[in-house]
C-alpha cells in the first residue's frame, strides 16, 4: 500500500514536472493564467456585444473551461511525453504498479485545472463583476471540483492515445477546441443542432457547467446533484479508459514492440 | 536584387513546409472555423441577424491573426528544434531579411483562415458575401494580411531571444481579438485600451474590410494599414539586430 | 541454479513493406538463442548490429514477449512471472534519451527509486551511494539536459542500481563514450561483479568483451555462433594463422582466388582509404605467405605481416562462416 502511494503522489508529482512543458513561470503565467484571463474577457464581452446570454453564463462557462489548458493539454503531456524522452522503456521495466503510475499524474493536473479555474472566477468577479450569493460559493467550488476532474479523466484517455498515436498533438487541439463549441461553454445546449448536443453530452465539462450556472443563480447543490453524478460517472468512464487503453497498449507493445518506435 | 531573391525563395520554401503540416491544418482551418461558428451562433441567438457578415469577417481576421502568430513563433522555436537558427543568424544576410519571408508566407496562409471562415459561413450559415465596394475589398485584404505579416515579423525577433516564446504566442492571441475589435466594438472596453487599439494594424485592418464589405469609409483606415505595416518594417529590422546580438551575447541561439 | 536461462528464444517482428499495396514482412530477429548465465558471472553477447542482441535483452527483462521459447531470470519465467523478474532485475542501456531532461539527477532518481519501492530515508541514502558509485557526487542538482554522454551514461547505470539489483542487464553501456569515460565505465561494471552481482552485457567492442567478461556468446543473425571464454574464443582460430597484407585496388575476382586456396578460412578486405588491408586467416601451421601473394600477382602488394590471431579475428570467423 504505502509503495502504491509513493508511485501514486511522488512519483506522479517528480513525473509531471519532468514532462509538463509549461511548468516554469515564464511558461506557466502566459498560458495557463494570462490566455484564460483574456479568453473570458473576449467572450464574456462578444456576448454583451450580441446581447445573446447573460453576463454570469459566459464567466461560469469560460472559467470552468479555463482548466481545460491544465486537463487535456497538461495531462496529455504528462502521459504522451513519455514517448518524447524515451523514458517508457524503464517504466515499463519497472515493476510499479501500472495504475499507480499513470492515475498519479492525474493528481497534479487536478491541482492544476483547479488552480486555473479559481483564479478565472476570481478574475470574473474583479473585472467583469461577477456576484455569486454567499452562499453559492462552496457548492459551486464542489460542482467546479467534480468537473475539473472530469476533465482530467478525459485528458487522461487522451495521453493514452497520444502514446500510441503518430499525430496526436492534432487531435489533442482538436478536443479542445470541439470542446469549446459542444459543452456549452458559450453557447446553450438547445440552440446546438441535435447532433452537436449528443456530442456534447459524452463530453466532460457540459453537465457541470450546466450544474454550475443553476447554483451561481442560488439553486442547491441537491437540486443539480443529477447533473453532478453524470459528471462524476463520465469521469470514471474516462478514467477507467485511459487506464485500460495504456494496460492494452503496454501489453500489445511486449507482442510488437510498436511502444518503442519513435 | 538579392534580397528579393531571398525573400522569394523563402517565400517558397516555407509555403511547401506549412502545406504539408498539421499544425497547420489546425491553426488556418480547423480553429477559424470552430471560432466562426461560436460567434455565428452567439450572434443568431442575439436575433442580429444582418449582422452575421459583420462576425464571418471579424472570425476570418481572427484566423489571420492565429496563423501569423503561431506561423511566427513556431517559425522561430521549430527552426531552435531543427537547429538552423544559428544557421540563420551566421549568414550574410540580415536576419530581418531572411525571415521576412516566412513571415509573409504565414501571413498569406492566413487567407486560407479568412476563407474557409468565409465559405463555412456560406455554406452552412447561409451568410451571403455581398460586398458594397468589391474593388476595395480586394485592395484592403491583402493589405491586412502583409501588414499583420509584418506586425509577425517583429514578434518572431523577440523569440530568437527568449527559448519560452511559444507561450507568449498563447498569451497574444485573444488580447489582438480584443482590442482589434475584431467581433465586437471597442466601445465595450475600458478607455485607456483606445491607444493600444489604434497602434494594432488589425484594428484599422478589420475597419476598412468591414467598410468595404458593409460600406463607410475604407482609405483612411486603409491609409493606417499601410502606415503601421511600414512601421513595422522598420522595428523589426532594428529588434532583429538588437535580439540577434543578445541571443549571442547570452549563447541561447542553440538551446532548445 | 542458473541465474539467467534462455532456451531456444525466437523473436519475430511482423511489420509490412510499401505504402498502398502493403505486403506483410516478417523479420526473425532472433532464431533460436539458448544459454545460461551462472551466479556471479560476467556474461557478455557479441555481436554486430541487428544481430539480436537487443531484442534478445528486451525479452530477458520482460519488455518483449519471444515469440516461442522459454526465459528465465533467477528461476521466474519472463512472461508468466514477469513482475518478479522486473523486482530483481536492473536494466541501463546506451545513448542519450531515458531521462528526465528538465529534471536534475537526483529528481530522476528518486522517480524511479519510487518506481522501484525503494522510499522512505532508506532511498536518500541509497540515492547518495549510488551516485558516489558512478561518481556523479557534486553534480546530481544540476538538470539532465547539460550532461555530457559520458555522465547521463553513468547516470542510466546509477538508475539500473538503484534497487540493488541481483542481476543488472547493459545494452551497449558505453557507446558513444570518449574513451577515458568508457574506462571508467567499465570498472564500475568491474564493480558490480566484485559486489557480488550477475551481469549480461550486451557490446560489439571486441575490447570491452575481452577484458570484462567471463564469457562471451557471440551472435550473428540472430543466432549464437560460438560460445565460452574469450581465451577459448580465441583459441578456436588459433590453431591457424593470420596474415595482413595491404594491397591496392584488388578487385572481387582476387579476394575470391584467395579465397580458393587451400587452408585459408576467412578473408575480409577493409577500405583504408586509399589502399586496403586484407586479413587472411589461415589453419594450420604451414608458410601460406608465398601462394597468397601469388594470387595477387598483378597487383601492387605493400607491407605484409603475419600474426597471432586476436578475438577479433575468431569473432570475424564466426560471424562471416554463416
Amino acid at each position: 500500500m504505502r509503495r502504491w502511494l509513493g508511485v501514486f503522489f511522488v512519483g506522479g508529482s517528480i513525473a509531471y514536472r519532468g514532462l509538463f512543458n509549461w511548468i516554469r513561470p515564464a511558461t506557466y503565467i502566459p498560458t495557463m493564467l494570462g490566455a484564460p484571463l483574456f479568453q473570458l474577457i473576449f467572450f464574456t464581452k462578444l456576448g454583451q456585444y450580441a446581447h445573446a446570454e447573460s453576463r454570469d453564463f459566459y464567466i461560469v462557462g469560460n472559467s470552468i473551461q479555463a482548466c481545460a489548458m491544465s486537463s487535456v493539454y497538461g495531462m496529455t503531456m504528462a502521459v504522451a511525453n513519455e514517448r518524447w524522452f524515451g523514458t517508457l522503456g524503464p517504466l515499463l521495466a519497472s515493476p510499479a504498479n501500472r495504475s499507480a503510475v499513470f492515475l498519479g499524474r492525474g493528481v497534479p493536473v487536478l491541482a492544476n485545472g483547479l488552480l486555473v479555474s479559481a483564479f478565472s472566477f476570481v478574475a470574473g468577479a474583479l473585472i467583469l463583476g461577477f456576484r455569486p450569493g454567499v452562499g453559492a460559493v462552496i457548492p459551486l467550488a464542489a460542482v467546479v471540483v467534480v468537473t475539473v476532474l472530469s476533465c482530467t479523466a478525459f485528458g487522461m484517455l487522451l495521453g493514452s492515445i497520444g502514446l500510441r498515436a503518430k499525430d496526436f498533438f492534432f487531435a489533442a487541439n482538436l478536443a479542445y477546441f470541439l470542446m469549446l463549441l459542444f459543452c456549452g461553454v458559450n453557447i446553450p445546449l438547445e440552440t446546438l443542432p441535435g447532433w452537436m448536443s449528443a456530442v456534447g453530452r459524452c463530453l466532460p465539462l457540459t453537465h457541470g457547467i450546466a450544474a454550475a450556472r443553476e447554483v451561481a443563480a442560488g439553486a442547491s447543490l441537491g437540486h443539480v446533484a443529477g447533473l453532478v453524478g453524470t459528471e462524476l460517472g463520465i469521469a470514471a468512464a474516462y478514467a477507467v479508459a485511459g487506464l485500460t487503453l495504456f494496460r492494452v497498449l503496454e501489453r500489445e507493445s511486449r507482442r510488437t514492440a510498436v511502444l518503442d518506435a519513435y | 536584387m538579392r534580397s528579393l531573391k531571398v525573400v522569394a525563395s523563402g517565400f517558397q520554401m516555407n509555403l511547401k513546409m506549412l502545406g504539408t503540416s498539421s499544425f497547420f491544418l489546425l491553426t488556418a482551418i480547423v480553429q477559424p472555423i470552430i471560432f466562426a461558428t461560436v460567434a455565428f451562433y452567439m450572434f443568431r441567438a442575439g436575433g442580429r441577424n444582418g449582422t452575421l457578415l459583420y462576425a464571418a469577417l471579424g472570425a476570418g481576421m481572427m484566423g489571420v491573426w492565429s496563423t501569423t502568430l503561431f506561423g511566427s513563433g513556431g517559425m522561430i522555436q521549430w527552426q531552435r528544434w531543427q537547429g538552423t537558427l544559428e544557421l540563420g543568424a551566421a549568414a550574410p544576410p540580415a536576419m530581418a531579411l531572411i525571415y521576412l519571408p516566412f513571415s509573409l508566407a504565414n501571413a498569406f496562409t492566413g487567407m486560407y483562415a479568412m476563407a474557409a471562415t468565409l465559405v463555412w459561413g456560406r455554406l452552412v450559415f447561409g451568410i451571403g458575401l455581398h460586398l458594397a465596394h468589391p474593388w476595395l475589398f480586394v485592395l484592403a485584404l491583402p493589405a491586412t494580411v502583409i501588414a499583420l505579416g509584418l506586425m509577425g515579423l517583429v514578434l518572431a525577433s523577440t523569440f530568437i531571444l527568449y527559448r519560452h516564446a511559444n507561450a507568449l504566442s498563447n498569451l497574444l492571441e485573444y488580447p489582438v481579438w480584443i482590442a482589434s475589435g475584431l467581433v465586437f466594438s471597442t466601445s465595450l472596453l475600458p478607455i485607456w485600451t483606445r491607444p493600444i487599439s489604434w497602434v494594432l494594424p488589425p484594428y484599422w485592418g478589420i475597419l476598412a474590410i468591414r467598410h468595404a464589405a458593409l460600406g463607410g469609409a475604407v482609405w483612411g483606415p486603409l491609409g493606417m494599414v499601410v502606415l503601421l505595416g511600414a512601421a513595422s518594417l522598420l522595428i523589426s529590422t532594428i529588434t532583429f539586430r538588437w535580439f540577434e546580438h543578445a541571443a549571442r551575447a547570452r549563447a541561447t541561439l542553440s538551446l532548445t | 541454479m542458473a541465474v539467467i536461462e534462455a532456451i531456444e528464444l525466437r523473436r519475430t517482428y511482423r511489420t509490412s513493406t510499401g505504402v498502398l499495396r502493403r505486403k506483410p514482412l516478417e523479420v526473425e530477429a532472433v532464431r533460436g538463442i539458448s544459454f545460461t548465465v551462472e551466479q556471479g558471472e560476467l556474461f557478455g553477447l557479441l555481436g554486430p548490429n541487428g544481430a539480436g542482441k537487443t531484442t534478445t535483452i528486451k525479452m530477458l527483462i520482460t519488455l518483449l514477449l519471444p515469440t516461442s521459447g522459454q526465459a528465465r531470470v533467477l528461476g521466474h519465467d519472463v512472461v508468466e512471472d514477469a513482475r518478479e523478474v522486473r523486482k530483481r532485475i536492473g536494466y541501463v542501456f546506451g545513448g542519450d534519451r531515458g531521462l528526465y531532461e528538465r529534471l536534475s539527477a537526483r529528481d530522476n532518481l528518486r522517480y524511479f527509486a519510487e518506481l522501484y519501492g525503494v522510499s522512505g530515508k532508506a532511498q536518500r541514502t541509497r540515492i547518495d551511494e549510488v551516485l558516489e558509485l558512478v561518481g556523479l557526487k557534486g553534480r546530481e542538482q544540476e538538470r539532465v539536459e547539460g550532461y555530457s554522454r559520458g555522465m547521463r551514461q553513468r547516470l542510466h547505470i546509477a538508475r539500473g542500481i538503484l534497487h540493488d539489483p541481483e542481476v543488472v542487464f547493459l545494452d551497449e553501456p558505453t557507446i558513444g563514450v570518449d574513451p577515458v569515460g568508457a574506462r571508467e565505465l567499465r570498472r564500475t561494471i568491474a564493480d558490480l561483479i566484485a559486489a557480488g552481482k550477475t551481469v549480461l552485457l550486451t557490446t560489439h567492442y571486441m575490447f570491452e568483451a575481452d577484458t570484462l567478461c567471463d564469457r562471451i556468446a557471440v551472435i550473428a543473425k540472430g543466432r549464437i555462433v560460438g560460445e565460452g571464454t574469450p581465451e577459448a574464443l580465441k583459441a578456436g582460430v588459433a590453431e591457424g594463422r593470420v596474415t595482413e597484407i595491404d594491397a591496392f585496388g584488388v578487385d572481387e575476382a582476387a579476394v575470391a582466388r584467395l579465397r580458393s586456396i587451400e587452408g585459408v578460412t576467412a578473408v575480409t578486405v577493409e577500405e583504408r582509404e586509399q589502399k586496403q588491408l586484407l586479413v587472411v586467416q589461415t589453419t594450420g601451421d604451414r608458410e601460406l605467405t608465398a601462394p597468397l601473394l601469388a594470387e595477387l600477382d598483378g597487383f601492387e602488394v605493400g607491407r605484409v605481416s603475419s600474426r597471432e590471431p586476436t578475438l577479433e579475428d575468431a569473432y570475424i570467423a564466426l560471424v562471416t562462416a554463416e
